[in-house]
């Protein structure tokens, strides 16, 4: 079921979304490789987030295309949902169901096919194992987190979103998403916002800055200088609140 | 400038139009009598009550209509419109309620009366209420004209289903007395003309609010073009 | 999976995930009975002028829906909070579910409830008003399946129109009144017949028979009909 996508992981041209005078994304293009890993940074109300929103087909594109390994967002959307997940930093879990009662709901939600198997391989990759029977209510931040990440891996995504992952956590869940994200590296693309610079170009393979819905900068990580680059992101972070 | 001209026509051939027809209600179209052979001078109110809440209804067709379009298209522009339209249904809902309303006082006596007439006005009032209320609720620009183009259309099949199920429905009131059955010749012809005079008013009434909202729009563009 | 096994695949886990979170909680069910009994006290003090020649069964039709109306805002509310809360909706938008199977879950949820604090709401409201007063005209069988029928088919339409105007209410500032104010009229040409049918069944009489099942008709077409409009137009609402 998860073959890395041959061809282009996230194709975007040209795509607008506006509703009215206000643009949130103004004439976005982007190509991004099956297996790479996109950071993206720029101000609040950049348009970061609308981006992720369109690529997860949460909002749909005003004008222009979205392609994720070659499905599009609009009319290839309801297969394209099987194909990627979304860590956010909300963890998107119900509260008074116990976590394994969360990822069963997931599983029946996307058809996942081994389902028992499947929860217990990730709990106990994600360490929460031990705390599956508790209600998510009783968690704390890391462990949230940690959960979300088992929600979103469970039907095996192709491309994985993380909008602001590391937000709040404490080093253990650091570490332990770090390692999740180097075990699936190879067979998965990501997509990750973030405002750690540092962190950000770490992981990446590319990286993007957005401002005022437009690109300001797209690069393979090869061809950023660290310096030149945190010195582009402060002053567009600096003088660019839209 | 076209576009005004067209609006200038239409609101003074309509403004016209129903002040004729004012006249020939009282000066043209013959009484209508009780059985008893008594002037029934309350009638007259019927040359203005019907045109007004025939074209309220008319136009809230526009609100739903535009909301359709609007969810079909996503253009913020057919949100506009169908909130127009809504005001322009606002403005002559209440003209019928209050025209209805003289109207029973000089019927029956009594200053409200639940008929299904006035009940279905009257949900039709409170309709257009909350769609107002529910777009000045919703703080996001597009989830606003979603749930607004949602619940106009939802409103706009309810005003029917209110009318038809008040008269089907049993109830201990007064029934719906309605008077002889045709209209004479000159009454009709009041009645015609007072119809299109305000279906050309509240058209007017429309493409004047709209042209404000055009330039508020161009206003906003502009704004926004400057601060990039 | 394919298509259709999927859909009821995630239509059961949503209904599920709702009623036994709500059996966990138990926050929708004691809020929703609980109101309805402080409805009733208000009724008594509304009655309390009235005297002992003053025959009940006239309103009690009135009564018993107006109590319902005003639970079942309360409820709907409540169910789409969950949702709203943590921002779990995102979650389900983004698995591939077609939206109108997340109304439809939602839709026989919430009726469900309704109809459980319904049923249990019935023989108190009997037990408080509607015991005294010499025997009723109507044997009490044919009342109490009637009356089940006409709250069976109401609470469908509440239920159903409900949830989607409380998919909205809930994104909106100062959500109860809002639901209250897109409710109330919409739900207008259902409540009369709903009353009309409730009050044939308990009073009988001439013509009851006839009366019930126009009340009964006129209801099934309402909830067609909106559930219909309902369904398109619920996906609209749950994207934005």
């Amino acid at each position: 079921m998860a073959d890395v996508c041959s061809g282009n992981a996230v194709e975007v041209q040209g795509l607008v979304r506006a509703f009215g005078a206000r643009k949130a994304l103004d004439r976005v293009d982007l190509t991004l490789p099956a297996g790479a890993f996109l950071s993206i940074f720029g101000p609040n109300g950049a348009g970061k987030t609308t981006l992720v929103k369109v690529l997860t087909t949460l909002t749909s594109p005003s004008k222009g295309t979205a392609k994720i390994c070659g499905l599009d967002v609009v009319k290839d959307a309801v297969d394209l949902r099987s194909r990627i997940g979304l860590i956010s930093h909300n963890p998107l879990l119900y509260p008074d169901l116990t976590a394994e009662e969360n990822l069963e709901f997931f599983a029946d939600m996307y058809g996942v096919i081994d389902p028992k198997q499947r929860i217990r391989e990730l709990l106990a990759s994600v360490e929460l194992d031990h705390r599956r029977l508790d209600p998510v209510r009783t968690f704390s931040r890391g462990m949230l987190q940690r959960l979300s990440i088992a929600r979103a891996l469970l039907h095996r995504p192709d491309v994985v979103f993380l909008d602001e992952p590391y937000s709040g956590l404490d080093p253990h869940a650091m570490d332990i998403l770090d390692s999740l994200i180097a075990q699936i590296r190879e067979q998965h693309t990501f997509v990750m916002v973030s405002h750690d610079l540092a962190k950000g170009l770490e992981l990446c393979s590319h990286a993007l800055i957005l401002a005022k819905g437009k690109v300001v900068l797209f690069e393979p990580r090869e061809r950023i200088d660290p310096e030149e680059f945190a010195a582009l992101y402060r002053a567009t972070v600096g003088s660019g609140v839209a | 400038m076209t576009k005004n001209r067209l609006t200038m026509w239409f609101l003074g051939l309509g403004g016209l139009i129903t002040t004729v027809t004012f006249f020939m209600a009282f000066f043209y179209a013959p009484p209508s009598l009780f059985r008893d052979g008594r002037i029934d001078f309350a009638q007259k109110i019927f040359y203005f009550h019907v045109p007004v809440a025939e074209a309220s209804f008319l136009v809230f067709f526009f609100t739903a209509f535009y909301g359709v379009r609007f969810l079909m298209t996503r253009r913020k522009e057919f949100d506009t419109k169908a909130r127009v339209a809504t005001e322009v249904t606002l403005v002559f809902v209440v003209l019928t309620l209050i025209t209805g309303d003289l109207w029973t006082k000089f019927e029956w006596g009594a200053w409200w009366v639940w008929e299904p007439r006035l009940i279905t006005y009257f949900i039709m009032t409170l309709l257009v209420i909350a769609y107002f209320v529910l777009r000045s609720s919703v703080e996001d620009e597009e989830r606003r004209a979603v749930y607004a183009a949602v619940f106009g259309i939802l409103a706009f099949i309810d005003a029917p289903i209110s009318f038809a199920i008040t008269r089907l429905v049993p109830s201990g009131f007064h029934p719906v007395v309605l008077k002889s059955g045709g209209l004479e010749p000159p009454m009709l012809l009041t009645f015609i003309i007072g119809q299109i005079g305000m279906l050309m008013l509240g058209y007017a009434i429309f493409r004047l609010r709209m042209g404000e909202e055009v330039t508020r729009e161009r206003l906003e563009t502009l704004k926004a073009a400057l601060e990039d | 999976m394919t298509g259709a096994a999927l859909s009821w695949r995630q239509f059961k886990a949503i209904l599920r995930k709702d009623i036994v979170m709500e059996l966990r909680t138990k926050e929708m069910l004691t809020s929703m009975g609980l109101y309805t009994l402080l409805t009733m006290v208000i009724y008594q003090v509304a009655l309390s002028q009235t005297g002992s020649a003053f025959n009940v069964r006239l309103i009690a039709a009135g009564l018993l829906w107006l109590a319902f109306v005003f639970t079942s805002m309360l409820g709907l509310n409540r169910s789409l909070v969950h949702e709203k809360d943590q921002g779990v909706l995102d979650a389900l938008l983004l698995s591939p579910i077609d939206r109108p199977i997340i109304f439809f879950a939602k839709a026989v949820g919430n009726f469900v409830f309704l109809m459980v604090v319904e049923i249990i709401s019935l023989p108190v409201f009997w037990f408080l008003f509607l015991s005294g007063g010499g025997p009723a005209s109507v044997p009490i069988f044919t009342t109490l399946w009637q009356l089940l029928f006409a709250l069976v088919l109401g609470s469908i339409g509440i239920a159903g129109v409900g949830t989607l105007l409380a998919t909205m209410s809930v994104n909106t500032t100062g959500k109860d009144f809002v639901l209250a104010l897109l409710f109330i009229p919409l739900m207008y040409p259902l409540l009369l017949p709903a009353v009309s049918s409730s009050s044939a069944a308990i009073l009988g009489g001439m013509g009851a028979t006839q009366q019930f099942w126009q009340g009964i008709g006129i209801m099934a077409g309402y909830d067609v009909l909106m559930l219909l409009a309902a369904y398109a137009l619920y996906e609209f609402i749950i994207g934005a």
